[in-house]
């Protein structure tokens, strides 16, 4: 396979991991309004899990040692990630939502990232430490017989169907009643708690939902790489999801889509591939971060909303427009006569 | 042995919270950027120190007087504008800090590079004080800590910018209609937040022995929960809180060494479950 064709598929498997994490942030953020940043937490989490479910016991010997280690057939695995972030995301929420304010869970949240990493990184029985987990075996590979670059020509099939399955899951949510219900609590948690909303519930399941989505995008990340470490997972990773989302378009599941196409693959993976300038082998990505914190106060300054604005939600496409009876009243209504 | 060392921590983390809490106090959100503040100081005290061989000290007030200058242009161009601009949700001024962790994060990366660096510091015999065991630069931080708190108090009680600080922190358009000059008021807050947040970095540079440009940024979860403990925005809840913080940290680090910081943030989820106001806190902001 020739190098290019392989940065090429490596980047459109990004581009679709990346797409399915920002939907689950803007499902928590965009639509609830809940400041998750330790989201990048509960990426790991799932691939984790996604990972030692396929990895089978530790092999005696190698001096690894994780918990948990089984031979879960493929798509089972994955899910199983999602389902280990959502857990997570309920433990977290039942704990932190209850009494809150936004602030303070953000700092709830901030510090909960930094210390899942510490406790990772130093307790190795869990997930091996800080040299994290390797030769994760790569679905297809065993049943098609693929080898590292071929599994390359499959693999982003199947992240396109995942990243579909989602997008229709998570469209229906948004355009649903419950989609209204928690824009609303974003709006004004307490309107919407006056209108009868369990404000708790609902943030509940929105970071539930949105866990299972980090989880599933973490679990295409082990499997895409097959291995995965605590250098993976530090806090600025949050923060380009974040940026992302808020440069894509808030509240909008295709300005997500372009924000996960600007941000991660662009501005973060494909500088990877870029050749690094000789004497500081990290300038290229840490100039690509500062470019990327630039570019997101650029957009929240002149185009808050973001590329792809919220839909804006009417009745107006649902009611036929009265037609008005005089030219008076239509002047009331602020309308040009014409 | 562990309480002369929470007693040191524990200064640390007075001089970086009260900092924190100062700025959060009088512009009402809290920044996210703190600890990229102390690494950035901590990275200017180790450019004169080593550069110029200055005493540590001396470095050391270089890098809070940069870090403070720095802090008064940030929120010159940067985050005061987005203050206002989203005075209705602050919640996106959170994300602004966040940004500019980023960016801080990473230019002081690019400027002096990945690995730890070093401070150049005299090698010196322990003290015996009592019980306690001290080098002189532990002993000399404890003494900083106090005395800048001490400060701190001067100003926010004998002055007629502290008094104006507290009313802004009380209200921020009352304290505009009695006419204090809240932008002015403003701007020195972020300079003495950049000063303390320096110094801070400096000294948690001095006390673990190395700085990195990431060190600020693992520490931020430790200074978060003095400040909570205490009571957000409040300066003398975070002194409390530092101290708590810093002698439990110390302590289980005889019995868990590797996780003795997330000691703190288990006490930042138990205080913020049993009384999410801060244990020090009065009722009203906050």
């Amino acid at each position: 396979m020739p190098a290019f064709v392989f940065y090429i598929l490596t980047l459109v498997v990004f581009f679709f991991v990346y797409t399915i994490l920002t939907w689950g942030l803007n499902l928590q953020f965009g639509e609830t309004g809940i400041l998750n940043f330790a989201y990048i937490a509960f990426v790991a989490a799932g691939a984790y899990i996604t990972g030692v479910l396929s990895m089978g016991a530790p092999k005696p010997g190698t001096g690894e040692s994780y918990i948990l280690g089984a031979h879960v057939p493929f798509p089972l695995n994955l899910i199983a990630g999602g389902v280990a972030a959502s857990l997570l995301g309920l433990v977290v929420s039942l704990i932190a939502f209850r009494r809150l304010r936004s602030d303070y869970l953000a700092i709830v949240m901030i510090s909960l990232a930094t210390v899942c990493y510490d406790v990772v990184n130093n307790f190795t029985p869990l997930f091996d430490g800080a040299d994290g987990l390797n030769g994760v075996p790569q679905p297809f590979v065993a049943a098609f017989h693929l080898n590292a670059n071929t599994f390359l020509y499959v693999f982003p099939f199947f992240a396109l169907v995942v990243a579909a399955v989602l997008w229709w899951f998570m469209a229906r949510l948004t355009s649903s009643p419950l989609g209204r219900t928690l824009r609303s609590i974003r709006d004004d948690p307490d309107v919407a708690r006056s209108l009868g909303k369990n404000v708790f519930g609902f943030q509940l399941l929105a970071t539930v939902v949105g866990s299972f989505y980090a989880g599933i995008g973490g679990g295409l990340l082990i499997e895409l790489s097959a291995a995965f470490n605590t250098s993976a997972w530090t806090t600025p990773e949050t923060f380009i999801i974040f940026a992302a989302l808020i440069i894509g378009g808030l509240a909008n599941n295709v300005g997500a889509i372009l924000g996960a196409l600007l941000v991660p693959v662009l501005f973060v993976q494909l500088p990877k591939f870029l050749p690094a300038v000789p004497g500081h082998p990290a300038l290229v990505p840490e100039i690509a971060n500062m470019i990327i914190g630039v570019l997101l106060l650029v957009v929240l300054w002149f185009r808050p909303e973001g590329v792809v604005p919220e839909r804006k939600r009417t009745f107006a496409s649902i009611l036929v427009e009265p037609t008005l009876p005089s030219e008076g009243l239509v002047g009331v209504f602020g309308r040009s006569a014409s | 042995m562990a309480v002369g060392f929470g007693l040191v921590t524990a200064s640390i983390i007075a001089i970086a919270s009260v900092g924190l809490t100062l700025q959060f106090g009088v512009t009402n959100y809290v920044n996210f950027a703190y600890g990229d503040f102390m690494a950035l100081g901590a990275y200017f005290a180790w450019q004169v120190n080593t550069a110029f061989h200055w005493s540590i000290w001396v470095a050391m007030v270089v890098g809070g007087l940069g870090m403070g200058v720095v802090a008064v242009a940030l929120n010159r161009f940067v985050l005061g504008p987005f203050a206002r601009k989203f005075s209705g949700s602050l919640i996106y001024v959170l994300i602004v800090t966040f940004g500019l962790s980023l960016i801080i994060v990473n230019l002081v990366e690019a400027v002096w590079g990945p690995t730890y660096k070093l401070y150049s510091v005299p090698l010196e015999n322990p003290y015996h004080l009592g019980p306690l065991l001290l080098t002189k630069d532990e002993i000399i931080i404890f003494f900083l800590g106090v005395v800048l708190m001490a400060a701190v108090h001067l100003l926010l009680t004998r002055t007629k910018l502290g008094k104006a600080m507290r009313a802004m922190s009380d209200d921020a358009s009352l304290a505009a209609v009695t006419g204090i000059d809240t932008r002015r008021v403003t701007a020195i807050t972020w300079f003495l937040s950049g000063l303390l947040a320096g110094v801070a970095g400096t000294v948690l540079g001095v006390n673990i022995t190395s700085i990195t440009p990431s060190s600020g940024e693992t520490y931020l979860f430790v200074i978060f929960a003095a400040v909570i403990l205490g009571g957000i925005g409040r300066p003398y809840g975070a002194m409390i809180g530092a101290l708590v913080i810093g002698l439990a940290t110390e302590l289980s680090a005889v019995a868990i060494p590797a996780y003795k910081l997330d000691v703190a943030f288990g006490i930042l989820v138990v205080v913020l479950l049993v009384r999410p106001q801060g244990i020090f806190a009065t009722a009203g902001k906050a």
